[in-house]
């Protein structure tokens, strides 16, 4: 009987609400993310399960790693510390004076004296231009001062790898660092494995994939990699460093302002590229575990030649979390774009219409370890 | 009177601290002479494990101890055997007390393990009293798994680390 | 009627859809939505700290060193190599020249100084944000006596970890544990309190008598802990300054195990055996009454007070096997929130209120995780033959446990975990340690 009304009434919330939100979800695919959540509960489940199949190998892979965790923490500190204080063992009478006094002379006097405020912090041109007039000299590239930067470092420190090279020398840095082994290989079959695998999978796979388009470009001039002045943005034009870019230039100076290629929308791959190369630089991993609960949207304006306008980088909105969070959050995706569009992204120029203006939702929830 | 009530415990705190020595947890069933020692100003007759009114014949030949199965704390047909003798012995020797000793294998958290414990020593002292031995003569403490007398950590040694042991102590004046 | 709505809705709908993909690709700003991200740790600088006096300059390595080891420890952080350092920093009051670090992708820079002057030692810091070209915060100025260099470094780590992750600081914190020598059929244990990095060790027991699971009081400055120095488990409480310690009141033919401090520093919770049975009780510290919480035939213990101090979560085995549960703090009914396949012990509130750090046992071995307090979106961090009794950092991030190892040589020792189940790493002790209780942060 009733059942005709169920179905209709059900029917028109459905419609209604898609009339209400089709607009929103069209342009955000947020229902689907809702999905991914409980395709991943379901594989903690099966990490559940498996943690039951293959128990004991484990335990050997967790002692070797400890050791090397040792290694990693060595210094000569502390141990001499501990010995001092070893000595006075048995003593459950003698206190030990020393620690309490620490106490209590810090505690009045933490009261945070602010440092003099001495040394304003206005040099962001100078500091540059010192800098980079020697590095400039060495290469005896005369070119602006953004550019020249990074590649100093190049050469000096091939270990601490420059900007362009970031990613890879971190993805390396990090099958060698002790704290994430350990992660992998000490916490194992159950859910441990699992989350570690997960929040490192990701960033392999984006560390490897994104290089690729934007590599080919910078090795060439070495000075190439210039990573955005956050100061000056839109000044941008001056480079030359690779040949899209100076097309890229060309083609803004001859077009000028005004007339901007709007070209048809871009295709899902140029997208999918974008979307890659901003995620290659997300790096989520210093965030509190509130800001990780934090979606922001941001805005960003793009210059012609595919960099970010850094001063035009603003949070539009944030949802999941309080303000300390979303701020984090805002930090982190600025960065990202900071950092990853130095070298401009790779962006088809004669469609500069379509993406002179780029909203970015940053959503971590596939990021929160589960 | 609070202060003459620390002093009693104190007292008996220490007296029982002679007794409870790491070392005597090493030894396996088969240990007398440590138990001898122990037991220091008793009027014991030096007795070897043929003299059926020391502590040696006791832990010996009586049996000080039960095993008990994983995560139960019910006494097993061979426990009652066992405590079938003990008690018996205690009613022939009244002259002692007894301190039943409650442990656990270490696969478990320390807390509950002490829980089990105390349920296993007081599954025995309970068995003991309903053979006729007087309440007041049994005490109980549960030591979790902090007192293993094997320490392999497989099954072998967990058996017999998942004990509860009757330990006699000087006579009911003290 | 309502069939032509429908119809006429879902024309609308039709309608409606592709015009506003239309706009949004048109008009709009390009959408892109960012899911996929990195988690690496965060590269930063710190310069060894400037040391302006002559005699500082031992101290100001020292500090520096501390610093960055607290935050390399967090598993946030990267720390560039000073050898990469392409200008340094000439002195703490110069400007900061970004473009140096921005170019050795240094994205936090940490500059400080340290002076000792009329036998005080005082140490400040600024933080950068090297990408933003601007100051993290205002700095800040630390001054105590030199020997408390290791906290004012904790401090400035403290202030530098809070500003970049928006975490709450946790470094300059103790952690009172058991220390544990010798084999495990005759181990030897005391009481120990540490700085929260291993160092500073300071023994409060002997080791004559076996003691049990420390737990500091909220102000950081007493200690419950068990010990069978009557050789019954009794529960004390031990004044760190002092080292003076007071049995508290008990009853005759009982033990009593497993106590806990309530967030007011004044009420305690704690397990009494009697007849077998364990049940949990509550008390004042001061002394007085104690006043039973459950009373099931089954195990209580373990329990811990939420941080408003209105509810216990505990394990008990009344279910059948170890499981937790929550009650109010006042006893009465109790809800059970684990129910995945295994079992659940020694549960401990997080400072934050939202979730619930635990022992696992299953299939064999041993896991900490963490729940909600609802047991929903349960975790395991951590795996091995036998881990148990975590306790929380006082920013509610990382865990801090026991790991015993297997077999005759086994040995139990500290370790970390971030709740992300990241960064575990081993707490360095001088010998072997058990049952840590992380304390609040001193202030």
């Amino acid at each position: 009987m009733h059942t005709g009304h169920y179905i209709s009434g059900s029917g028109h919330l459905l419609l209604l609400a898609w009339l209400a939100f089709g607009d929103v979800f069209a342009a955000e695919p947020l229902p689907f993310e809702m999905t991914e959540v409980s395709v991943i509960s379901g594989a903690e489940y099966a990490a559940l399960v498996a943690a039951g199949q293959s128990p004991e190998s484990v335990t050997e892979i967790a002692q070797p790693s400890s050791p090397e965790i040792t290694q990693d923490a060595p210094e000569v500190d502390v141990a001499p510390d501990t010995e001092t204080e070893t000595t006075p063992p048995e003593a459950a009478q003698t206190p030990d004076v020393e620690t309490p006094p620490d106490v209590s002379q810090i505690t009045p006097l933490p009261p945070r004296a602010e440092v003099s405020d001495a040394a304003p912090v206005l040099p962001q041109p100078p500091a540059d231009v010192a800098v980079d007039v020697p590095d400039v000299a060495d290469q005896a590239v005369p070119q602006a001062v953004d550019r020249v930067a990074p590649e100093a470092v190049a050469q000096p420190d091939p270990e601490a790898l420059p900007d362009p090279v970031e990613q890879d020398a971190v993805s390396q840095e990090e099958t060698g660092t002790q704290e994430q082994d350990p992660a992998l290989a000490t916490a194992p079959e159950a859910a441990a494995t699992e989350i570690v695998t997960e929040a490192d999978e990701p960033a392999r796979t984006l560390n490897s994939s994104p290089r690729p388009p934007t590599r080919p470009t910078p090795p060439q001039t070495a000075a190439a990699t210039a990573p955005e002045a956050p100061a000056a943005p839109p000044e941008a034009p001056t480079t030359q460093d690779t040949p899209r870019d100076a097309l890229a230039d060309a083609l803004a100076e001859a077009s000028s302002a005004p007339a901007v290629p709007s070209g048809p929308p871009l295709s899902a791959g140029e997208k999918e590229a974008l979307r890659v190369a901003v995620s290659s630089c997300w790096n989520v991993g210093s965030l509190s575990t509130d800001a990780l609960g934090t979606t922001v949207v941001v805005t960003v304006s793009m210059a012609q030649d595919g960099k970010p306008v850094t001063g035009s980088i603003r949070m539009a909105s944030s949802s999941g979390g309080n303000d300390t969070a979303a701020r984090q959050a805002f930090e982190a995706a600025r960065r990202a774009i900071i950092r990853c569009g130095a070298r401009g992204f790779d962006l088809p120029a004669e469609k500069y219409g379509q993406w002179q203006e780029i909203e970015m939702t940053f959503n971590p929830e596939r990021m929160r370890v589960k | 009177m609070r202060l003459t009530g620390k002093i009693v415990l104190l007292v008996a705190g220490l007296a029982l601290a002679a007794c409870t020595n790491p070392g005597r947890f090493d030894e396996s069933a088969g240990g007398a002479g440590g138990a001898g020692g122990a037991l220091g100003g008793g009027p014991i007759v030096p007795g070897s494990a043929n003299d059926p009114t020391s502590t040696a014949y006791f832990n010996q030949t009586v049996g000080d101890r039960v095993l008990f199965a994983v995560d139960r704390s019910d006494v097993t047909a061979e426990g009652q055997s066992v405590l079938n003798g003990q008690a018996t012995w205690l009613l022939n020797n009244t002259g002692f007390t007894a301190v039943i000793e409650g442990h656990a294998d270490e696969q478990g958290t320390r807390e509950y393990n002490v829980a089990l414990g105390a349920r296993r020593a007081n599954s025995v002292r309970e068995y003991l009293i309903s053979r006729g031995v007087a309440g007041n003569r049994l005490r109980t403490v549960s030591y979790g798994k902090e007192r293993p007398i094997e320490i392999c950590s497989n099954e072998a040694c967990y058996a017999k680390n998942r004990r509860a042991v009757t330990v006699l102590a000087g006579g009911l004046s003290g | 009627m309502r069939f032509q709505i429908f119809i006429l809705c879902l024309l609308m709908m039709v309608v409606v859809l592709p015009v506003g993909r239309v706009t949004a690709q048109d008009g709009g700003p390009l959408r892109i939505e960012i899911t996929e991200g990195v988690i690496e740790p965060l590269p930063f600088a710190l310069p060894v700290f400037e040391a302006e006096t002559a005699d500082a300059g031992n101290l100001a390595a020292q500090i520096s060193q501390v610093v960055a080891a607290d935050l390399l420890g967090t598993g946030l952080f990267r720390e560039i190599p000073a050898n990469a350092f392409i200008g340094g920093v000439s002195s703490f009051a110069a400007p900061v020249q970004y473009a140096d670090w921005k170019a050795i992708n240094a994205q936090a820079l940490i500059t400080g100084a340290a002076s000792v002057q009329g036998g005080q030692l005082n140490v400040k810091f600024r933080l950068y944000d090297v990408f933003s070209g601007a100051e993290m915060g205002s700095g800040l100025q630390f001054t105590g006596t030199p020997d408390g260099w290791r906290r004012m470094a904790h401090k400035v780590a403290d202030a530098v970890y809070s500003r970049i992750t928006g975490e709450g600081a946790y470094f300059d914190s103790r952690v009172v544990y058991v220390a544990e020598t010798g084999p495990k059929d005759a181990r030897q244990k005391r009481l120990a309190v540490m700085d929260y990095d291993g160092a500073n060790v300071q023994y409060l027991t002997g080791s004559d008598s076996i003691v049990l699971a420390p737990r500091f009081s909220p102000d950081g400055r007493r200690v419950l802990y068990t010990s069978y120095e009557t050789g019954f488990p009794r529960i004390y409480v031990l004044d760190i300054a002092s080292v003076q310690r007071r049995a508290l009141e008990s009853q005759e033919g009982t033990m009593s195990f497993a106590p806990r401090f309530a967030p007011d520093g004044e009420r305690i919770v704690f397990s009494l055996s009697q007849g077998g049975n364990t049940d949990i009780y509550a008390m004042n510290v001061a002394g007085g009454q104690a006043v039973r919480l459950t009373s099931a035939p089954s195990i209580e213990t373990a329990p811990s007070f939420s941080p408003d101090g209105t509810q216990i979560v505990f394990e008990s085995d009344r279910s059948g096997s170890q499981q937790l549960y929550i009650m109010p703090a006042t006893g009465g009914e109790a809800r059970r929130i684990s129910f995945g396949p295994g079992r659940y012990g020694t549960p401990v509130w997080s400072p934050r209120g939202d979730l619930v750090a635990f022992t696992k046992q299953n299939s064999g071995r041993f896991h900490i995780g963490v729940m909600r307090t609802d047991g929903a979106e349960e975790r395991l961090l951590t795996a091995s033959f036998l881990d148990e009794g975590p306790t929380w950092a006082p920013n509610g991030r990382v865990i801090m446990f026991t790991r015993e190892t297997q077999g005759a040589g086994g040995r139990s020792s500290l370790y970390s975990v971030d709740i992300t189940g990241r960064n575990l790493r081993p707490v360095r002790t001088p010998e072997g340690g058990s049952d840590p209780s992380w304390s609040p942060l001193q202030e």
